[in-house]
């Protein structure tokens, strides 16, 4: 542990909780001088020296403490939050953020409050929330990252040679991402070679602080579709509780259109006993082809495990935070956000669980073989062309060193395509058809 | 991307032999299609229907020798000369003058029929092979394709370079973000507002012409201060010139009056004069900079563009954007007939015009944006009919089209440049960065008072039996938690920005974010200046 963080008297008590748990770091603390918390707060951790091998202390702090919780230590779990709480802010590096905000969700465990602080959260978010910030933070995002732009290019390229030669298309929007996939296809419907189809666009609002801004965008896609002299309808259906609701009636499907079903981190935010439901769904719509991405983590087979659950967790959204990190200015205020957005699904993830209040936004992510598993249930993949996945690494040359695409090896039952961020596959993009 | 301007007037090698034909009669087929306009071409000329194959051949005369491949046999023997062998320039017979049309050998295109066949071989086999053949050349870097190794060579040479400019101020040397940032960018709002109020001449089908001179003069940006009436005004070269430019500055700085006050849309003929703004091209006097600060003096001029006039003027530089466009235009007869109502009778005559010339004209919605993409070609108006031939001269090629339609809406936007970038960030980031700032307060206020009415022990709830041990811990060290109560501030640890120990700090910080994104919006008005600056000065 790096002992510049403490003072003297606290090293042993660090090692001590390492070591062994309860009751010897208890004593160890009953010693331990008051500390002066601005002082540690302040201080950068990489200010001193970090031991090397096992690098973050967040990481190590939030684990013990996640396991105390679920060994219901309390005296145990009391040190390590105090400690934490220390050490942690959101206003920090990497390894404070981190510590903050996943501190507030161990807290929310231990209290079984995690419902309260997640209605909190969200509401905050939603009341801070408008077109204008949102679509500054958005741009912004995709701007410096392809966290989001690398889904739409495989989106929109497996949509577009699915609809090639279609005159009357529709697609259903289940993504969340203020529509900013679309004025690329757009463009590149306004070029294709044959007649420029009809495009309906049907977004499916699952989360609420999209809402008030739907409006909004609805008017830009409809501004943009004229300026590209492309046919264009656009609805927006809200105040779903279930996906798996939706209906051809609902959504407008219409006999003679060509269906696209669009879902980007939309299947994670369905309940995870709902999710074959709302892939029997899609199924009935008889879409020419469905795209899906997600971001890879398995939050979902884990989650009885607290632990368990908590360290993978901890392991996408230290690569999220550190992705984050990397892209943005330190200064910049979009980063913060979208470190905020990941505070309420941390929340969410690690301290909501037996409760089932809330409809929307479960947050499970699965991995990409496990949305394999079931996608294959009602569907078979389109592997990406050449073209398409050219196109995702030209995307990718335009970002920062680190990003990269895998695609399936060979043999591999896998479908789709990953995105790694440092060899880590953090997103994962496939393309479905009946 | 259509071959771009330089292509087709300073291209070398076979594409210059094509077009040294071209002085008389327009090459390209969008060129042809205006002439289409009132029907059969040229009803004497020999209609020659070529088969796809003999249309996509390339190189079909090779050197024997190095086995370099030609398009035409004249270059080839040109080509032969090199190596001292034998060679053999056909002469131009006078019978050869006999005009030759082409038509696509592509049943259902509209060059299929004879009466909108293209007017040259170069012409109709690169139509040919964009619309119909295969894309085969692709950019290594934006991976866009091409179905003609012109096109594709001509973008390599500039791809990445090239910047995209939104009127917001924002550069984007990436065509896609590019295109996302326009759709969601305050610019367009504004645009059909202003297109609302008043029928817009549309510049450019010629978003080339504008890139072109973006690139070719590097970015040296001069950089002026948006309300700074610069110094030292230089010489201007000629008078005459000079003088139509001052005056269109004049003018254009009474539209910019007339637009600065950020209310957004107004009945202003501003669209007149921002739709004009591409034109500006290559061939700009050097020194436009210096016009620009010539301005105060040359205020007077103004009567003469009476018809868009507001009051007073004053330096403000993104105007000057304005005055290459008629200074380029360099008809100053023409600046000083401006009349709205002529203009727009002019436009709606483009725009009512039979034959559409692009597939983005096509939708016959009359809708204010379409309108402006339909008169997309009008924009000549204001130039000469050597610039108008220009103007319709590079074929906008569907592809191409959209893009440039993009460009020309942010060009369209710099009009507004001032207003909808404080409007666009200034104003705006400001303001949601205080309401975050005011959602951070708010969710302490909620979130403490809310944990205060749990009880003190809520450890105690943990459902374990260390709870006399926490309190311990608790109470035991109050120091540590400072002089507050403590049990609230040990809460305070479930809203990390909100403990007790940090409640200083992160308000601090935030007050700072909001300080820093204010800082940030007004450097991104200054950018805007600075961009404006810079479009000067590459135009110069």
């Amino acid at each position: 542990m790096d002992i510049t963080l403490f003072t003297p008297e606290e090293s042993p008590f660090f090692q001590s909780t390492q070591q062994s748990n309860g009751q010897a770091a208890i004593d160890m603390h009953s010693n331990n001088q008051p500390q002066n918390s601005h002082t540690s707060t302040s201080r950068s951790s990489d200010s001193g020296v970090l031991p090397s091998a096992s690098g973050k202390w967040a990481s190590r702090l939030l684990k013990e403490c996640a396991q105390a919780i679920s060994e219901k230590d309390s005296s145990k779990i009391h040190q390590l939050l105090w400690m934490l709480n220390e050490l942690a802010s959101p206003y920090g590096d990497c390894d404070q953020k981190l510590a903050s905000y996943f501190l507030q969700a161990l807290f929310c465990k231990a209290t079984e409050s995690g419902q309260r602080c997640y209605k909190t959260l969200t509401s905050v978010a939603e009341r801070s929330h408008s077109f204008d910030s949102a679509r500054k933070l958005i741009l912004k995002f995709q701007e410096v990252s392809p966290w989001m732009t690398f889904g739409h290019v495989a989106s929109n390229g497996a949509i577009l040679e699915a609809l090639e030669g279609e005159t009357k298309l529709h697609i259903i929007d289940i993504s969340n991402t203020l529509c900013t996939q679309w004025p690329t296809l757009l463009e590149a419907l306004a070029t294709r070679n044959d007649d420029t189809p009809h495009l309906k666009l049907t977004v499916v609002v699952t989360t609420s602080t999209v809402k008030s801004v739907m409006k909004e965008v609805g008017q830009r896609m409809e501004k943009f579709a004229r300026l590209m002299g492309v046919p264009f309808e656009f609805n927006a259906i809200m105040g779903l509780n279930h996906l798996a609701e939706l209906t051809k009636e609902v959504l407008g499907v219409q006999e003679d259109e060509a269906i696209v079903v669009n879902c980007i981190g939309a299947l994670r935010r369905a309940e995870v006993e709902e999710r074959g439901a709302v892939i029997q769904m899609f199924q009935s719509l008889r879409p020419r082809v469905v795209t899906i991405v997600e971001e890879e983590a398995d939050l979902s087979s884990s989650r009885d495990d607290f632990v368990k659950c908590f360290e993978e967790c901890l392991r996408f959204y230290t690569l999220y935070f550190e992705m984050l990190e990397e892209s943005f200015v330190p200064t910049s205020n979009e980063r913060l956000m979208l470190e905020r957005e990941s505070s309420r699904s941390i929340v969410r993830v690690l301290a909501c669980d037996d409760e089932k209040s809330s409809e929307e936004d479960c947050e499970r992510r699965e991995r990409g073989s496990q949305w394999s598993e079931r996608l294959k249930e009602a569907f078979s993949p389109v592997g990406f062309s050449d073209d398409v996945v050219d196109d995702v690494k030209a995307l990718l040359k335009r970002y920062k060193a680190g990003w990269a695409l895998v695609l399936p090896q060979g043999d591999h039952d896998d479908s789709g395509i990953y995105l790694t961020w440092k060899e880590e596959p953090v997103l994962w993009a496939s393309a479905w058809k009946p | 991307m259509p071959v771009d301007l330089d292509n087709s007037s300073t291209a070398s090698g076979e594409a210059s032999v094509s077009s040294s034909g071209n002085q008389s009669q327009p090459p390209k087929p969008t060129a042809k299609k205006k002439r289409s306009l009132p029907g059969m071409p040229d009803p004497d000329a020999e209609v020659i229907a070529l088969s796809p194959k003999t249309l996509m051949a390339t190189n079909r005369f090779v050197c024997e020798i190095c086995n370099k491949g030609f398009q035409r046999d004249q270059n080839l023997q040109l080509h032969r000369r090199g190596h001292n062998l034998p060679w053999k320039l056909r002469q131009r017979s006078s019978k050869e003058v006999k005009k030759r049309v082409y038509v696509c050998p592509e049943q259902s295109c509209v060059h299929h029929d004879p009466t909108r066949a293209l007017g040259d071989l170069t012409g109709i086999k690169k139509h040919f092979c964009r619309k119909h053949g295969e894309k085969k050349w692709k950019c290594e870097k934006c991976s866009k394709k091409y179905a003609v190794q012109s096109d594709w060579k001509a973008h390599s040479k500039i791809c990445g370079t090239r910047e995209y400019k939104c009127d917001c101020g924002t550069l984007f040397s990436r065509r896609d973000s590019f295109i996302t940032h326009r759709a969601f960018c305050d610019a367009l709002a504004e645009e059909s507002a202003r297109a609302q109020t008043q029928p817009v001449a549309n510049p450019n089908s010629e978003s080339d012409t504008k890139i072109q001179a973006v690139d070719s003069s590097p970015p040296t940006p001069v950089p002026v201060p948006a309300p700074a009436p610069a110094p030292a005004p230089a010489p201007a070269p000629a008078p005459a010139p000079a003088q139509a430019q001052a005056q269109a500055q004049a003018q254009a700085q009474a539209q910019a009056q007339a637009q600065a006050p950020p209310a957004p849309p107004q009945p202003q003929s501003s669209g007149v004069i921002s739709s004009v703004l591409p034109i500006k091209s290559p061939e700009l006097p050097e020194n436009q900079t210096q016009i620009v600060e010539e301005t105060p003096v040359t205020t007077g001029l103004n009567g003469s563009c009476s018809s868009t006039t507001s009051s007073s003027s004053n330096g403000s530089t993104s105007c000057s954007v304005f005055a290459n466009l008629f200074a380029s235009s360099t008809a100053s007869a023409s600046l000083q007939t401006p009349q709205t109502h002529g203009f727009s009778d002019l436009i709606r005559a483009m725009a009512a015009r039979p034959d559409p010339p692009t597939d983005l004209a096509r939708p016959p919605s009359t809708e204010p944006i379409s309108l402006c993409l339909s008169t997309n070609h009008g924009s000549s108006i204001f130039g000469t009919a050597g610039q108008e031939r220009r103007q319709y001269a590079p074929p906008p090629q569907p592809a191409m089209s959209a893009t440039a339609l993009l460009q020309k809406a942010a060009q369209m936007g710099a009009a507004a440049t001032n207003a909808s970038l404080l409007r666009g960030f200034g104003i705006v980031s400001s303001s949601s960065s205080s309401g975050q700032q005011d959602g951070l307060h708010w969710s302490q206020r909620q979130v403490e008072p809310d944990n205060a009415s749990v009880p003190p022990g809520l450890g105690l709830g943990l459902h374990c039996d260390g709870g006399s041990g926490l309190k311990e811990l608790m109470m035991g060290t109050p120091s540590v938690f400072g002089p507050k109560q403590t049990t609230l501030d040990f809460l305070g640890l479930g809203m990390a920005a909100g403990g007790s120990t940090n409640s200083g700090l992160s308000a601090l910080i935030t007050s700072i974010g909001g300080g820093l994104d204010v800082a940030a919006a007004a450097a991104a008005s200054f950018g805007g200046g600075e961009f404006t600056g810079k479009d000067i000065g590459r135009s110069s």
